[in-house]
């Protein structure tokens, strides 16, 4: 009874103070990929992704009514860092859902304005990047103007304030309302004691952080971006964190008991496997604390997971077809391409048995092929032949005319044929053979059998249609190892041998996309044909152990892509990675890609989607 | 059109050049994003030159017949009959083959001795060899930006032109373009600029194409006679750019910030 009196009153409780209006919520998911192409298109960087923020604590003053319910103590703000510009995950703070929706527009034009170089103040800086933005768009002014007065309305008024704070609150009530003729702020204030203003962007959290840190000690911040990879959680909202120093052994809490130290363990046969599982509930602990502390020791974790990824020993690992080459790669911290970053290592499955193709292909193959049949336009007339469906009526007339000026030339070719025509085509498809390759897609198949089969259902329609191509994988561990399995070159003749290296392919390691697409330009540019497709097929983003991960997989992968373009090549993606359409019209431009939602379905649309990009009057 | 001479705002050396290419009998290709004002461009030096413009806009069932001309059947008797380029190396002036790359290959091989020093034009089917008059100029334009895995130009067609290449206009320049193009206000096509500028940032993103000029001055004649700003950038703009609703649901949030409402 007094749990449920408990659990009513709070329930009450916090729904009163709450100044919010949950019926009238925006949320991010459902307007994410409009703002992300305001944000570009109003100059904001576009390797930038628009993602949801975290709470973070505020110490501006509440209501009495909010501090007996002890909600509203965090507030999600928005800001932008060097990946992404973070927004609140939702805004109910007005009535009206469409000032809500307006919140967000205006969030992220006002996060699109380029910053000024040059330490300034966060409050003046929104408030040129507010004058700014509304002297861009002078449409916008009407609607800042309803949003500002909207978020006055939210704010204590002035003679409400504690003494302390009223000057300070009242300066930023003006420059909210009057961005252009508010005086200068005053500078002498408690940074912590406003209350949140959402129609600005704050510093990001860790930058603030580091700074007070940095203060504190003056030790230059760590650098947070070298990091192994880890399983993402899919609900990827970022959380606080903080760096706590790692104990160093010497002092802080004993966490033993005193008998066992001066005494021997013995050796008790115990079976510990499950602590090595992952913790399950992890996600909902993290959900469940303020921040989460992370300590740093001098190692990293790296050596832990490559032990699980060694490579095979040499006899049982497919044969190296030559030394490693060299390979440049893009730092786009500093916007250069450094030299010899990578070695890709050509390797050919030897022991790879030759065989026919599986039998569950055989129908979907003659399917393809027929699709085949009716997809490649490329059968077109061809004129004035001696023999053919029907008689060309041009020629005739041309005969025609010249038996009527009494001139007789050679035997008249007076027929026209409907039949298949050269194509001046080179294609190479480069497949991801990563280790997430290895999950599974539904209760029968991972995405390496999907893959797999791709590449029988492709190799099977390509070699009939006589278009040449050629077939590898690829996969990396760090950047001097990176994998490129040759399953078929151009030259070799489509056969058995080439059934049984696709049938050998195997998922191992990390996906360094950049290198291998590097490797793959290189010999799809010594091809003579005058149209050369690079068709990449893939699972997911670029990554591997080291900080080949996120922005800089990202952009590396983006820039092998120009350089192949440059040369002349078509590169184009095909991806069963859902959340593909983040990033890949950033490596591959709008056109350059395509998601397939349902992974089983690739085998069949592969062919299919080549067929369409390669059609025309080749 | 009021005067006689066709309005075109010039980017840079473009007229004088065209000028000497066409003095020196050089052929010319123009390439650059669709509506930047290529076609305008060759209307304009024709008439300033003063000399006929034949435009053959190519497509993908364009054959080299349907420049050069074939024989036709009439009164039992069969006749032949010129294609447009074919007239234009008779009777002298520009020939401009818009959207060059869209035509089939089998046109190139009629393109090249016309396109270098030699200057003919040999119909092999009336065994005729024209030689192009002093005053014949052959002009082709491509837009380099379609993704077509299969057309492109060849380095050989390529090499035989004097190339320039045409971008959208600065801000000063295409504000001016608008005014001339719309007699919109001042104010309107500053703004529509400064909106056109902006869907530009986002060509290889989320946009295949950029906005181009033509689009901007459609918008800017509909706001000119009355129609309401944001509807008009909705119709003239948004939609011909994009079929993705989410986008274009973002490109007409910066259409309201541009016009307001």
């Amino acid at each position: 009874m007094e749990e449920q009196v408990g659990a009513f009153w709070h329930r009450w409780v916090t729904h009163t103070a709450s100044q919010r209006h949950p019926e009238a919520a925006v949320l991010l998911e459902d307007i994410q990929k409009s703002l992300g192409v305001i944000f570009r298109a109003l100059g904001g960087d576009g390797g930038l992704k628009v993602e949801a923020s975290y709470a973070t604590d505020h110490f501006g003053q509440r209501t009495l009514l909010q501090r007996i319910a002890g909600s509203d103590k965090r507030v999600n703000n928005s800001w932008r860092d060097e990946r992404a510009l973070l927004l609140p995950p939702l805004v109910d703070l007005f009535a009206d859902p469409g000032l809500n929706r307006d919140l967000y527009i205006w969030l992220a034009m006002l996060a699109a304005t380029p910053v000024e170089a040059g330490e300034q103040h966060w409050i003046e800086q929104n408030r040129n990047n507010t004058v700014q933005t509304l002297q861009r768009f002078p449409g916008l002014r009407q609607r800042y103007q309803h949003l500002a007065e909207a978020v006055i309305a939210l704010r204590p008024p002035v003679e409400k304030v504690s003494l302390s704070q009223r000057i300070t609150e009242q300066a930023i009530q003006e420059v909210i309302l009057h961005p252009d003729s508010a005086p200068p702020f005053p500078l002498d204030y408690k940074v912590g004691h406003i209350q949140p203003i959402p129609l600005w962007l704050v510093l990001p959290p860790d930058q603030l952080g580091v700074q007070l840190s940095q203060e504190e000690n003056g030790a230059p911040p760590p650098d947070s971006n070298e990091k192994s990879p880890t399983k993402e959680p899919k609900n990827k909202k970022r959380r606080k964190a903080e760096r706590t120093e790692n104990p160093d052994g010497k002092s802080g809490l004993l966490a033993l008991r005193m008998e066992t130290i001066f005494s021997w363990a013995e050796y008790v046969k115990v079976d510990r496997t499950t602590d090595d599982d992952e913790d399950e509930n992890a996600e909902e602990r993290a959900e469940d604390l303020d921040h989460l502390s992370i300590a740093r020791d001098q190692q990293t974790s790296g050596p832990k997971v490559k032990f699980d990824l060694d490579l095979p020993a040499a006899e049982y690992d497919d044969m190296p077809l030559s030394e490693g080459v060299l390979y440049p790669e893009w730092n786009y911290k500093t916007h250069q391409l450094v030299k010899d970053q990578c070695s890709v290592i050509p390797l050919l499955a030897v022991r790879a048995e030759s065989c026919g193709l599986p039998d569950a292909l055989r129908m979907p193959a003659r399917k393809v092929r027929r699709q085949f049949e009716a997809l490649i336009p490329s059968r077109t007339w061809f004129r004035g032949e001696a023999d053919g469906a029907e008689l060309d009526l041009e020629s005739y007339i041309e005969f025609a005319a010249d038996q009527l000026g009494k001139y007789h030339g050679e035997e008249p070719s007076l027929y026209r044929d409907f039949r298949r025509g050269n194509r001046d085509l080179a294609t190479l498809l480069l497949a991801d053979l990563s280790l997430s390759t290895d999950s599974w897609v539904n209760n029968h198949s991972r995405v390496v059998d999907v893959i797999r089969e791709s590449l029988h259902l492709f190799s099977d329609a390509l070699s009939r249609t006589g278009d040449r191509f050629s077939l590898y994988g690829f996969s990396s561990l760090n950047r001097d190892h990176v994998r490129f399995h040759q399953i078929k070159t151009f030259e070799e003749p489509f056969s058995d041998t080439i059934r049984g290296r696709i049938e050998a392919v195997k998922p191992g390691y990390y996906t360094r996309m950049g290198a291998a697409i590097r490797h793959a330009t290189s010999l799809l540019v010594k091809q003579p044909a005058s149209r050369r497709i690079l068709l990449l097929l893939t699972d997911g983003k670029p990554n591997d152990l080291d900080k080949y991960e996120g922005r800089y997989g990202i952009e590396d992968t983006r820039e092998a892509i120009f350089e192949a373009k440059r040369v002349g090549l078509y590169p184009f993606c095909v991806t069963i990675d859902e959340e593909g359409g983040e990033y890949l019209p950033h490596i591959f431009g709008p056109s350059g890609y395509i998601v397939i939602r349902k992974p089983e379905e690739l085998p069949l649309r592969l062919p299919r989607l080549y067929a369409q990009i390669t059609q025309g009057n080749g | 059109m009021e005067s006689s001479l066709p309005y075109y705002q010039p980017h840079a050396n473009e007229v004088e050049l065209f000028e000497y290419a066409y003095n020196n009998q050089l052929p010319v290709l123009i390439k650059g994003p669709t509506g930047c004002g290529k076609t305008r461009f060759i209307t304009h030096m024709a008439a300033k030159l003063g000399i006929p413009l034949n435009t053959v806009a190519c497509h993908d069932d364009l054959t080299a017949a349907d420049l050069v001309g074939r024989h036709l059947i009439g009164d039992g008797a069969t006749y032949w009959n010129d294609g447009p380029l074919t007239r234009s190396v008779r009777e002298g002036g520009i020939c401009y083959l818009d959207e060059v790359i869209e035509a089939r290959k089998d046109t190139t091989v009629v393109l090249h001795p016309l396109s270098d020093d030699r200057r003919i034009l040999p119909l092999d089917r009336t065994g005729e060899v024209l030689e192009a008059p002093d005053n014949f100029m052959l002009v082709v334009s491509y837009n380099p930006g379609y993704q077509n895995f299969l057309k492109g130009m060849k380095p050989s067609t390529r090499q035989r032109f004097i190339s320039i290449r045409f971008d959208f206009p600065a801000v000063k320049l295409e504000q001016q373009i608008l005014s001339n193009e719309s007699g919109a206000s001042e104010d309107v096509v500053k703004r529509l600029v400064s909106l056109g500028n902006a869907l530009r940032s986002l060509k290889d993103h989320d946009l295949e194409e950029a906005a181009s000029t033509r689009l901007l001055i459609y918008a800017a004649r509909l706001i000119k006679s009355g129609f309401d700003p944001v509807e008009s950038c909705r119709c003239s703009l948004v939609e011909p750019l994009t079929d993705d609703l989410e986008t274009a649901e973002a490109l007409m949030e910066i259409a309201r910030a541009t016009f307001g409402k």
